[in-house]
């Protein structure tokens, strides 16, 4: 009986990036939270920023109008199954 | 099987090692512990919790509380909810600072944010994490993972921040989550657990 669980993750080039990012997320209104990047993605040290689905496209047009350097962006997925990722961008 | 602990005028931590001693003796069964105060009833409540098994508590008044804890598949006779926790391990997370390594603090920040993160994602939870000297500031009304750790506190995760250190930064009045406590409780957190982590 678990919950199914699932939000967005953008990650970026390098940890200076995702620190430019989180304040970039900072100031829009969006809720988010600056986590490590899931093993699934890579294993490396990265920082990540977790956001709300519903705001996909706020995030896109945040990650375009800032001018921000992202890897990628993708979609986290929690169930009974275990988790998995689908790449968005 | 029903086994009463009368735990009554015990001092801490004895009811929990009786407590712990019935369950041990028995392969199935319910123990009932009887405690007279309030932080015996929680410590026996996170013994159950620890060991991953349902317990309900009665409080019949400020000085008499029952824990009803269930030990393997025996049918409960006790009409109560029972709280049903998610496991726990013998392990206590300390944190010193409100930055996590020595370096740009910029950095610090963001990764104790993830450390934080990081465990509250990842279960079983530590039983208790203890916040002294910076580590307050995380534990405060505007801490930047205060989020996370209601999650974990939830879960059943004892937080507990320093109150000489909550005091020393003019921060008692704003704690935002757990208990505050003193250095015989850090002490006898950090010594009665099997694995400790510190993070500062």
């Amino acid at each position: 009986m678990m919950e199914i669980d699932q939000f967005g993750i953008v990650t970026f080039n390098s940890t200076h990036h995702a620190i430019k990012g989180e304040s970039a997320f900072k100031s829009s209104n969006m809720a988010f939270k600056t986590i490590p990047t899931p093993r699934e993605i890579t294993l490396s040290c990265g920082l990540s920023i977790r956001f709300d689905l519903n705001d996909l496209e706020k995030v896109k047009k945040l990650v375009e109008d800032g001018d921000l350097s992202i890897k990628g962006i993708y979609k986290y997925i929690r169930d009974e199954n275990g988790s998995r990722l689908e790449k968005i961008l | 099987m029903k086994i009463e602990v009368d735990a009554r005028k015990m001092e801490c931590p004895k009811p929990v090692i009786m407590t712990k001693k019935e369950l041990d003796k028995i392969g199935s069964g319910t123990i009932v512990t009887i405690v007279d105060n309030e932080v015996a009833k929680e410590n026996v409540s996170k013994l159950a919790g620890s060991l991953g098994l349902p317990y309900s508590v009665d409080k019949i008044n400020d000085n008499e509380f029952y824990i009803n804890i269930i030990k393997g598949e025996e049918e409960t006779l006790n009409e109560n909810p029972q709280v049903v926790p998610e496991r726990l391990k013998d392990l206590v997370v300390a944190i010193s600072s409100d930055t996590m390594g020595k370096g740009e603090e910029e950095l610090g920040k963001i990764l104790i944010k993830s450390f934080i993160y990081t465990v509250s994602e990842s279960s079983p939870y530590p039983s208790c994490m203890v916040f002294y000297n910076r580590g307050v500031f995380l534990t405060i009304e505007d801490s930047p993972v205060l989020e996370d750790l209601k999650k974990l506190a939830d879960k059943g995760v004892e937080i507990i921040s320093c109150g000489t250190c909550l005091d020393y930064y003019h921060l008692k009045e704003k704690l935002g989550i757990g208990n505050i406590s003193n250095m015989y409780t850090i002490y006898e957190k950090l010594s009665d657990s099997k694995n400790n982590i510190t993070i500062g």
